[in-house]
């Protein structure tokens, strides 16, 4: 290596973007009056935009920094997803923040972090370099739970996080070290080498790395602390991790579990096994669990895991090479649709929730009984919500039909038929609970009298989110055409 | 665009200009709705008589075929056959008149009332009319969306159990299809197009048959087949009368097409197989419905078990795989779509006037309404199936296609099914002599209006096309015989292919050849 890699830095101007935008939010909150907060959430829209037209726009690398990270086509969609993310969750929290009072730049400045961390796991290719990258944004997530810090509940989720956090960073550190000392090296692209093919140590190792990140896609049995953190974190944070972080984990897994299937093997094929069934535990007990649950967070919370189960499926599917850039198209259709879905879906549950003054707590905040004659208080919002409720429980014409279409296509495709049936059974368990939303929305009399959260902002997020859930599931072909094209990742 | 594709979408149009419109002028919707659904009729009458029924003709009309998501292998693909434009006829007859008959009857949310019916018109004409697997299941996923709210938003009392339940149902059959859908994409060389895999399909014996039970399974469901029925009562019970008579006239007839279009021709070796069970789960359904009729004590419940029982007539000519009986199960599809719309729209007009649906708070009234006493009864004699209506020529061709047929004890089976024929009338007859003759029992009964102007224009096509079809099936059946006839030699290819003793068509050519002592006789 000779000279400054210019090359290498040129790809990472996305991350670079959001780093400082972050670094500009931070200065700017110390020399800035309290009045003038509004900017901010403007702000960091313009630098997740500015960011997103980066990756487009930069010519994707292949490997760079001696193929510690790939820029390429499938970690510039990642970027692109994760930057529409923070955009819309931005366009959110202004709203929601302001009508608690909390406007604050650290909240965007971490944010924006947060970012930074996940555009960097969508592009890691080596075990360090996640674990780093996974760090940085896990830090920022942690604290974001905890923003704002009031009754018990915020709290318990920010340290409940942090904890079980701190558990799946270890197992993914013990994890990598093993892989390490059974091939010679952390480089996903050396990992299947001859030297530790089919040794114990390799099989352990990967075995942890994968629950590390089981943990962080929430993936049953590691998904206990999901319900009761997506439940406490303030629901803008909520819409942002659901979102982003399973991008950013499931482009990780997507690309780790790719390179150890490569010259595949006994071992191989057991990393595979254990996926297959955590897909199939994830969505049976995702869906059972978000059945019983009054409060609509928490039954967002739990219909998380139960698609993050849907998603495993696209990951184990990509194992068959002839259906594999199929299932890695899928996986990042399904990711787009999923968070244009579920932010629009929190942004709704957020403009709602009861507001509370102090340190009160808000017992029923999230009651399904809050959500009773919204159609006939607010139609356009109860309209939104009915969309993005289709779209998770996969009904045409949504985002979420073809992006489940096309996750179940690539499982039939790589004859995973027993899988295929589990999710499209266990996601009509899913019908009926998103239903159960709309029943109250349109079939019962209001009982609350507060009036939702609208601001200008807010409303503008909601319509974004509902025309992109539409129109890709309408004129999904050439979001097909992208995924396609990432989908045929660098290994 | 094609005119069908203009026909599908012309609906969809006028609930998108609706939503435009300020929701506090539910007149305006009203009358945009029922211009709409006017236009969308006077449309589809072009491709009634554009249609050629040659047996030479193509066997879709009105094709259009462009990309739509190419990069999955999903197509837009339309097109009509006989039967599908039949459907579609009666879909676009029906909905003008539901709309109509909804014009007092619903005064709360007019504008989402309205955008919903038009909604699902272009989901129903979408239905029928699709030609790509994918775009079939979009159109039919898409229906249930507006039912669901039209039930559980407009329905009565239990109505929130009973459109969860519907939804669930369907939604629950649906998926297996769906992945059956893509299994199928990857044994008929990577295509979603209907027409394609129907010729390109190579699966084995066991797949197909697997295959034949998801797809069976959903449209079982719609049918609804005994023992898959249960939702049915609920949901016409509780559902709006618009609601009824869409999901009788209509919803009910996608799953006999589904077995018409989709299951049958598609794994024509399973469908042989599992003929006679469904047959005999048919025959059940027709008396277990028509007996549960009798104990009925709310007169669309009554109804509802109706369309169980005249439903299975429907399974019964469509698995005898003889000419006869299909052309019958065919025309069964209209009748019923016809006559069960009908007496749901007069049970709801009795509603509207006092308010209750249970049959022993109404008799004596003939004399008070007299002309809706007698439209009832014309009704009523089509689905009992009177010769001269059109419930006979349809009933008559089922029966006499079963029993001449192939089918595994056909003969027993013709038999048990008449018997559904005469439990049938006497449940209607009973349920018009309880409601309209003896005694005056109830006071509030005294001062009944009988049916305005308005009604009376509801009313009027049904009772046309109860005579109509009843003395003149042959326009009817002409479109439908080509359909007919392709499948029946698709089943005759592939026993053909498989060497095995010929079990479709029926016994006795000449009988099959002689027409129907139909009393019109224009057959």
């Amino acid at each position: 290596m000779t000279g400054f890699p210019t090359r290498d830095f040129l790809a990472l101007v996305p991350v670079a973007v959001l780093t400082s935008g972050g670094l500009v939010l931070l200065l700017s909150e110390v020399f800035l009056a309290s009045v003038r907060r509004g900017y901010q959430a403007g702000l960091t829209l313009v630098v997740a935009v500015l960011a997103a037209v980066a990756a487009i726009v930069v010519p994707p690398a292949g490997a760079v920094f001696g193929g510690q990270a790939t820029v390429d086509a499938f970690s510039v969609f990642v970027t692109v997803i994760i930057c529409g993310g923070v955009a819309l969750s931005a366009l959110m929290s202004a709203g929601w923040l302001h009508a608690r009072n909390a406007e604050r730049g650290e909240y965007y400045a971490l944010t924006l972090f947060a970012a930074a961390g996940m555009v960097l796991v969508g592009m890691a290719s080596d075990l360090l370099v996640a674990f780093v990258a996974i760090e940085i944004m896990s830090l920022s997530t942690y604290s974001l739970t905890a923003y704002v810090r009031r009754g018990r509940r915020p709290s318990e989720a920010a340290f409940k996080y942090m904890i079980l956090g701190a558990v799946s960073s270890a197992l993914l550190l013990y994890g990598s070290s093993l892989v390490f000392g059974a091939t010679g090296t952390t480089l996903f692209a050396a990992m299947h080498g001859p030297r530790g093919a089919g040794s114990m140590l390799l099989v352990g190792g990967l075995g942890l790395i994968a629950s590390g990140l089981a943990f962080k896609i929430g993936a049953v049995p590691f998904h206990a602390w999901t319900p009761d953190v997506y439940e406490g974190a303030p629901t803008p944070v909520t819409a942002f991790m659901a979102a982003g972080v399973k991008t950013a984990a499931f482009a990780l897994l997507a690309r780790i579990f790719l390179s150890s299937q490569v010259g595949a093997d006994v071992h191989d094929l057991s990393f595979e096994k254990v996926l297959m069934v955590l897909a199939a535990l994830t969505m049976i007990f995702g869906n059972l669990m978000a059945l019983p649950q009054r409060s609509v967070k928490r039954m967002l919370a739990y219909s998380a895991i139960a698609h993050a189960g849907y998603l495993l499926v696209g990951v184990v599917s990509a194992r068959v090479e002839g259906a594999r850039s199929m299932a890695l198209a899928g996986l990042l259709f399904y990711l787009a649709a999923y968070t244009a879905t579920v932010i629009g879906a929190f942004a709704v549950v957020g403009s709602i929730e009861e507001r509370t003054r102090g340190d009160v707590e808000p017992d029923r905040a999230w009651d399904l009984s809050r959500f009773s004659g919204l159609a006939r208080r607010r139609p356009g919002l109860a309209f939104a919500m009915t969309v993005f409720l289709l779209s998770l429980a996969g009904v045409p014409p949504t985002a979420g039909f073809v992006g489940k279409l096309y996750l179940f296509q690539a499982a039939v495709g790589a004859h995973l038929y027993l899988l295929a049936v589990v999710g499209v059974l266990s996601s009509v368990l899913g019908a009926f609970y998103y239903l159960r939303v709309v029943v109250h929305m349109y079939m019962r009399p209001a009982e609350g009298t507060e009036e939702p959260v609208a601001a200008p902002a807010m409303v503008f997020a909601l319509g974004v989110a509902a025309l992109v859930v539409v129109l890709f599931g309408l004129v999904a072909e050439p979001i097909i055409r992208l995924a396609q094209g990432a989908g045929a990742m660098v290994m | 665009m094609n005119l069908l594709s203009v026909v599908t979408f012309v609906p969809l149009a006028g609930a998108l200009a609706a939503a435009l419109l300020p929701r506090d002028e539910p007149g305006q919707h009203r009358a945009l709705a029922l211009v709409v659904s006017l236009v969308t009729l006077a449309l589809s009458l072009f491709l009634w008589f554009g249609f050629d029924v040659a047996a030479g003709a193509a066997e879709f009309q009105f094709e259009e075929q462009r990309a739509w998501m190419p990069s999955i292998g999903i197509g837009y693909h339309l097109g009509l056959d006989g039967v599908a434009l039949l459907l579609v006829m009666l879909t676009t007859l029906l909905v003008p008149v539901v709309i109509l008959s909804t014009w007092q009857a619903v005064q709360d949310r007019v504008k989402e009332f309205m955008i919903a019916i038009l909604v699902l018109e272009t989901a129903m004409i979408g239905t029928f009319a699709a030609l790509d697997l994918i775009l079939f299941y979009v159109f039919w996923e898409l229906m249930l969306i507006p039912m669901y709210l039209l039930i559980g938003v407009w329905g009565s009392q239990n109505r929130v159990y009973a459109t969860v339940k519907f939804f669930v149902y369907t939604f629950a059959a649906s998926v297996l299809m769906l992945l059956a859908i893509l299994y199928v994409y990857f044994h008929d060389g990577g295509t979603f197009d209907y027409v394609q895999a129907r010729s390109a399909l190579q699966v084995t014996t066991g797949q197909g048959r697997w295959l034949f039970l998801a797809f069976a399974l959903a449209f079982a469901v719609k049918v609804p087949m005994f023992p898959l029925h249960t939702w049915l009562p609920d949901a016409h019970t509780e559902a709006p009368t618009a609601g009824s008579v869409i999901l009788a006239g209509v919803l009910l007839k996608m799953g006999t097409f589904g077995f018409f279009r989709y299951a049958m021709p598609l794994f024509p070796e399973a469908a042989l197989h599992f003929r006679p069970h469904i047959a005999t789960l048919a025959t059940i359904g027709i008396v277990y419905g028509a007996l549960m009729c009798f104990v009925q004590t709310d007169m669309k419940r009554l109804v509802a078990y109706s369309s169980v029982s005249h439903l299975g007539f429907v399974m019964l000519g469509l698995m005898a795989l003889s000419a006869e009986g299909l052309t019958g199960g065919v025309y069964q599809m209209l009748n019923h779509g016809v006559s069960t719309g009908g007496l749901f729209l007069l049970v709801g007009m009795l509603y509207e006037r006092r308010h209750t649906r249970l049959v022993a708070e109404y008799g004596g009234i003939a004399r008070q309404v007299p002309w809706l006493a007698t439209v009832f009864v014309v009704v009523t004699l089509s689905s009992i199936g009177l010769p001269g209506t059109n419930g006979f020529v349809g009933e008559f061709l089922i029966l006499s296609g079963t029993f001449l047929s192939r089918l595994p004890y056909g003969q027993v089976l013709a038999v048990v099914a008449a018997s559904g024929v005469i439990l049938g009338a006497v449940y209607m007859l009973v349920l018009v002599e309880k409601v309209f003759y003896g005694p005056i029992r109830n006071e509030e009964n005294r001062h009944l209006p009988d049916l305005s102007v308005r009604e009376a224009f509801v009313m009027a096509p049904v009772i046309v096309f109860i005579v109509l079809m009843g003395l003149m099936p042959g326009p009817f059946l002409a479109p439908a015989k080509p359909a007919v006839d392709r499948l029946v030699q698709r089943f005759q290819q592939t026993e053909a292919r498989l060497g095995v003793q010929s079990q479709v068509g029926t016994v006795s050519t000449a009988v099959a050849a002689r027409p129907p002592p139909s009393p019109g006789g224009a057959f």
